[in-house]
């Protein structure tokens, strides 16, 4: 895999999200985005006349709008520009700001807007899904997202009581993380000391993955807006840097649960981490990095993917989750905006990884800010069945 | 892999077509200020516009926030039921998604007190009689429900 | 007996006779419980379209038993508390069969609360009763202030918000040295400019309400607090908001290429054909026409199974409609995926097991063996999936 440096630097300055929430019949779709376009362009300090190109991305069948970039151009703005549609699932999010990373470092542009945005409760997110899987068999079977068997690993490798504990603190610690974050969906107060009554009581989806450790389904917005090095610190005090950014795609994966150690399964979150690592020259990512904003769809998958993308061996991964070190104060922070589990507006939702890690580094997150100060920042993005995009961002440009 | 090595290799295997279907339910919310204009079609035979004072525009359908500067203060404003044909198409080829009978003729009207042409359909004359230029009224539906075709279709006027 | 935005526990269950929906009930016959924590229990008996609702402590023969507080119970009948919040929360559990349960949604019209009208002092109890959960921190960070509400008229009263650190707390009179005191004459016109019928400049600049100490906070009050709703849902007229609903339906021819085309025309034969990667001799199930991983042709065909055994099963027990019938299978089912018989690796095959037979799955591993099942073929075979009905345990 041959991996060339930018031609020039790339920066954030600019950030918008609307709140995310169940509902948002009082809007359609163009003027849901207008809302966090407008916040982003606010934030930047810039005009629709600043942006160069526009890139827009969610699941087109989670609404049935086929090129819905025509349609938004009323709420985006982006009548008269270059404007690029993407959509590849969960990843769209960050796949939409990997593309305004390369046009901008490529020299094409020197402003971009990235749009992503899903309104999941005007369609149909399981027929979405669905019509994912191999037409000709697989989708026959398939209805949706839900899996247990992350539960089954887990439970399989560390036994019953310590995994569905380590599974339940994981999804307080992001309600925890949510309460404090406004702009979240989903967040209900909930204790530590009702971890074993949840457990208990949470009605099962499939397996041992429980209603209340799967993410939701959200409407809402989220608007980056990115430029090269000379503009960005121009418009900018505070511009956060894209250091790098790798994606990673196998070909789907519902059959592989063959469980024969034999023949290992070679993961996408896993091998993506060590590639970027490699290549940036970081050996112990726990230390390098001040906060992780990871698509964690449901608590089984967040907690076994940490391992995956640390490179942690062991129960290590467990350890940051039960001694509570992945919390807001802890010593690797994830996801202080509550998460993916906490809000899932899908297209929009890896971006939101990216914006959210970017205002940790700036310092503006509000009453969900880190307390320690953040220089160095990662975010993922997950797509079913199986692939991964991972982001690092930078508060220096001294790498 | 040349096409040979692949034609001996699928030699005697027979392809087939597999027949699927998707089924799904959909609903797409118009927000407040589009939902405002079905209801005025619905319950007043009314067609009502937006206006950005900054552009000096009336758009119709309306819009909450100005397409053209942004803007977010957008005033309400009555338009006429009747206007110009701005331009037309005719379709003679019946397709599912449409909702009249071919020959069906599209048009884009701009009507008295707005700046911008709405799209819909126009009927009670003749397609070649069709021209640019030509004054048009909306024809209300008798049952209206809060849709798009509570204007069932535009009549040349008079 | 406590109430909860002016309405009791009883009152929920007293007017369910009322808003029976027999056509919402066909086919129901089964006794649901409710244990409503701290106010007592009730037992819903249906059968044949017709209910029976009865206050008993046993709740014995039940399908499903509900469980909540009374103001979580009240709130989720009156559309005060969001139900999928309260039940994914853990507010409200449900003991037994869960999609039974599911069932007493289509049963009954929406509860709307038998008051036909409020008095001006029910308004104002009411108005100050949710103040505090209408509290929005994030609308002015950091804000210190006690808001003091003199509301006169014999409806009125004297209320203090004290508002600090994200927190408000609402007391009775007025609290000592208030940042600001918003006096009202009259309660009548307090209610009005809450249910917006009137708005908060007019009454100042009549003079029927004053402001002391600092203005600024008295006039982003509608900032720091959400917008107050009337409990009488016809009080304050909504906006109705307008929605296209749909149904897409669209029929769908896929080409299966060679490879697929002769796995699939093989399963009418009843047989189970597999393609082997000559490389890393990775076995693909269903066939691929290359390896994904190696990316060269696949192409030594094999027979394998059609028995094998378990590797893993989901267990599923929620099920959303099928994208491609729009129906609803019946839950819990199970999925499995099976190691046929001269498979090794990871590839499995993916079908459905017996339902009647999921709970005595075993899934296996490379040291531990899965039990053994065995296909069950369809009469008419199309060359598809469903060509087998599913799998059953191989006794």
């Amino acid at each position: 895999m041959t991996h060339r440096k930018k031609n020039r630097n790339v920066g954030i300055i600019g950030i918008g999200q609307t709140k995310y929430s169940s509902h948002r019949e009082d809007v359609n779709q163009p003027e849901m985005i207008h809302e966090a376009v407008e916040a982003a362009l606010k934030d930047a300090g810039i005009t629709m006349k600043d942006v160069d190109c526009v890139v827009h991305g969610n699941m087109e069948l989670f609404e049935m709008i086929h090129q819905p970039d025509l349609w938004h151009t009323i709420g985006t703005g982006a009548c008269g520009k270059d404007c690029i549609r993407i959509t590849t699932g969960g990843t769209v999010g960050a796949t939409i700001s990997c593309a305004a990373d390369n046009l901008i470092a490529s020299g094409m542009y020197d402003i971009v807007m990235a749009i992503g945005f899903e309104k999941l409760q005007e369609g149909h997110t399981t027929g979405g899904i669905t019509n994912m899987a191999d037409a000709l068999w697989f989708r026959n079977l398939q209805t949706g997202a839900l899996t247990g068997s992350k539960a089954y690993d887990v439970i399989r490798e560390f036994g019953e009581e310590r995994a569905k504990r380590v599974s339940m603190k994981y999804r307080i610690i992001m309600d925890k993380h949510a309460m404090r974050n406004p702009k979240a969906h989903r967040a209900f107060g909930l204790e530590f000391e009702q971890m074993d009554n949840l457990i208990k009581t949470s009605p099962k989806l499939v397996g041992d993955l429980k209603l209340i450790e799967m993410c939701s389904q959200s409407d809402g917005a989220c608007v980056v807006i990115y430029a090269c090095e000379k503009k960005a610190k121009q418009l900018s005090k505070n511009p956060v840097w894209i250091r790098d950014h790798i994606t990673v795609h196998r070909e789907e994966v519902f059959v592989m649960f063959g469980y024969d150690e034999k023949y290992p399964f070679p993961m996408t979150h896993r091998f993506a981490a060590e590639q970027l690592y490699k290549r940036n020259g970081i050996d112990s990512p726990v230390e390098y990095f001040d906060v992780f904003e990871m698509y964690d769809p449901a608590s089984w998958w967040a907690v076994d993917w940490i391992r995956d993308f640390f490179q942690l061996k062991g129960d290590e991964h467990l350890k940051l989750v039960e001694n509570e070190e992945i919390m807001i104060g802890g010593k690797m922070p994830i996801n202080p905006s509550g998460g993916v589990i906490a809000s899932n507006p899908i297209g929009a939702t890896a971006l939101v990884r990216i914006a959210e890690a970017a205002l940790q580094i700036r310092g503006d997150a509000g009453d969900h800010q880190i307390p320690t100060p953040v220089s160095h920042a990662l975010a993922s993005g997950f797509g079913g069945t199986m692939w991964t995009v991972l982001t690092m961002l930078e508060k220096e440009l001294n790498w | 892999m040349s096409e040979i090595v692949m034609d001996e290799l699928f030699k005697g295997v027979e392809p087939m077509v597999y027949a699927s279907r998707i089924n799904v339910p959909y609903h797409w919310w118009a927000g407040d200020t589009a939902s405002k204009f079905f209801i005025a079609l619905r319950d007043e035979k009314k067609i009502l516009g937006a206006r950005c004072d900054y552009c000096s525009m009336t758009f119709v359908p309306p819009r909450k926030t100005c397409p053209r500067c942004g803007a977010a203060e957008m005033k309400w404003a009555d338009v006429a039921a009747c206007g110009t044909v701005l331009a037309y198409t005719v379709v003679r080829r019946q397709m599912a998604a449409m909702p009249k009978k071919t020959p069906v003729v599209y048009a884009l009207i701009k009507l008295d007190g707005a700046e911008t042409g709405m799209l819909h359909m126009i009927d009670g004359v003749h397609p070649e009689h069709v021209k640019i230029g030509m004054r048009v009224r909306a024809q209300f539906a008798p049952e209206r429900k809060g849709h798009i075709f509570d204007i069932e279709y535009f009549r040349p006027e008079g | 007996m406590s109430e909860y935005w002016g309405i009791k526990v009883e009152d929920i269950f007293n007017t369910m006779p009322e808003r029976f929906r027999p056509e919402g009930a066909k086919g129901v016959n089964a006794c649901f419980g409710y244990d409503i924590k701290g106010e007592g229990k009730w037992k819903l008996t249906v059968a044949n379209e017709t209910l029976k609702v009865e206050k008993t402590g046993d709740l014995t023969g039940c399908v499903s038993v509900m469980l909540a507080d009374g103001e979580t119970f009240v709130g989720v009948n009156t559309g005060k508390v969001d139900g999928v919040s309260a039940f994914t929360s853990g507010r409200v559990t449900v003991e037994g069969d869960f999609s039974a349960f599911g069932k007493t949604a289509k049963m009954f019209k929406k509860y709307v609360n038998g008051k036909k009208e409020m008095s001006t002092r029910d308004y104002i109890l009411d108005m100050f009763g949710t103040l505090v959960s209408r509290f929005q921190p994030n609308a002015i960070p950091g804000l210190d202030a006690k808001v003091c509400y003199d509301i006169g008229g014999n409806d009125g009263g004297v209320w203090t918000a004290i508002i600090k650190e994200g927190k408000c707390e609402l007391v009775e009179g007025k609290a000592d040295r208030p940042t600001t005191i918003l006096h009202v004459n009259e309660a009548k016109d307090w209610v009005d400019v809450m249910l917006g019928k009137s708005d908060p400049f007019t009454l100042l600049s009549a003079g029927r309400a004053s402001i002391e100490g600092e203005t600024q906070i008295a006039l982003k009050l509608g900032e720091i607090f959400a917008k107050y709703k009337s409990p009488i849902p016809e009080g304050e007229p909504e906006q109705e908001l307008i929605a296209l609903k749909k149904v897409i339906s669209v029929n769908q021819r896929f080409a299966t290429g060679p490879v697929m085309g002769k796995f699939l025309n093989a399963l009418k034969e009843k047989k189970i054909y597999t393609n082997k990667c000559p490389k890393c001799g990775r076995i693909h199930l269903p066939a691929r026409e290359v390896c994904a991983e190696c990316r060269v042709r696949a192409d030594e065909w094999l027979e394998v199974g059609p028995k094998g055994q378990v590797r893993y099963m989901e267990y599923v027990y929620y099920s959303s409609p099928d994208p491609l019938t729009g129906e609803t299978r019946e839950t819990p089912y199970g999925m499995v995926n099976i190691l046929l018989d001269g498979c090794k690796g990871n590839d499995t095959f993916a079908h459905l097991i017996r339902r009647d037979q999921i709970d005595k799955i075993k899934g296996g591993n490379n040291e531990v063996a899965g039990t053994r099942v065995r296909p069950v073929w369809n009469e008419h075979r199309v060359g598809s999936i469903f060509d087998i009905k599913y799998f059953e345990i191989d006794e």
